[in-house]
């Protein structure tokens, strides 16, 4: 045993012809799967975003409760996740977490205290970036 | 070359899903639907749509809106091109006093009339 380890030490031979090739495409599936693996998941978060819609059906300034509600209903091919509400670009708290499903629609309640007659500008933020804002005027 | 295929389809399919996002917003823009009138008769509120827009209109949800009460009510009407419709629902009161009346699209448009 220790003489067979000897010469197997002792060799200085190279690799055989059919272990460099068995290695050459280890290493190129390798690398290859690796770059099909990274496509999918960057046009997978690309695809998504680009499907995001939004549409605010109504702002709701309610009187008496310190609160806007704003109807938002997802009229894009993929579900949202509302990540932020912006009043005058100032963040603000609202019902978290905001999932809506496609073709669903939902109240989006914003804690603030307004005041009647001023105009805000409210802008909501999706966890893929998507924004969608507009002027609204308090009655 | 199995992977350059994979990568091929996947960019490919991109592609093909932003032409998809650019006919939806197209058709979003061709859309163009009014709300003529709203009165209230002994059957119910009867509401005249018009569909000014070069595609048929799918009128998905109607909003009734004053100061105190905000009011959604799922409608499902389809309104083709060029076509002036009108429709009664039986289901809704109107508010006294001035109100806003709001009729949304599947596409993602709105209609607002203010009486």
């Amino acid at each position: 045993m220790k003489k067979q380890i000897k010469r197997f030490l002792k060799n200085k031979r190279a690799i055989t012809p059919v272990l460099s090739h068995l290695l050459l495409t280890v290493v190129a599936v390798s690398i290859m799967s690796l770059a099909t693996s990274a496509t999918f998941i960057i046009t997978t978060n690309l695809r998504e975003t680009m499907g995001e819609r939004l549409l605010v059906e109504d702002v709701w300034f309610e009187e008496g409760n310190n609160e806007i509600d704003i109807n938002v209903r997802n009229v894009g091919k993929v579900s949202i996740q509302v990540a932020a509400v912006y009043v005058n670009n100032i963040g603000q708290l609202f019902n978290s977490p905001f999932n809506l499903e496609i073709n669903e629609n939902d109240w989006l309640t914003v804690d603030l205290g307004w005041i009647s007659g001023e105009v805000y500008y409210i802008d909501i933020l999706t966890k893929r970036g998507t924004h969608i804002a507009s002027h609204y005027k308090a009655p | 070359m199995l992977s350059l295929v994979l990568i091929v389809t996947i960019v490919g399919n991109v592609i093909l899903w932003s032409y998809q996002m650019n006919q939806v917003d197209w058709e979003r823009i061709q859309e163009k639907l009014e709300i003529v009138s709203i009165q209230e008769t002994v059957l119910g509120v009867l509401i005249v749509f018009e569909n000014g827009g070069s595609i048929t209109s799918h009128v998905v949800s109607l909003w009734i809106n004053n100061s105190t009460s905000h009011q959604r009510f799922e409608i499902d009407l389809f309104i083709a091109s060029g076509e002036t419709t009108s429709k009664l629902f039986g289901n809704i009161i109107l508010p006294a006093g001035s109100y806003t009346t709001k009729a949304s699209t599947e596409r993602g448009n709105l209609a607002i009339l203010s009486a």
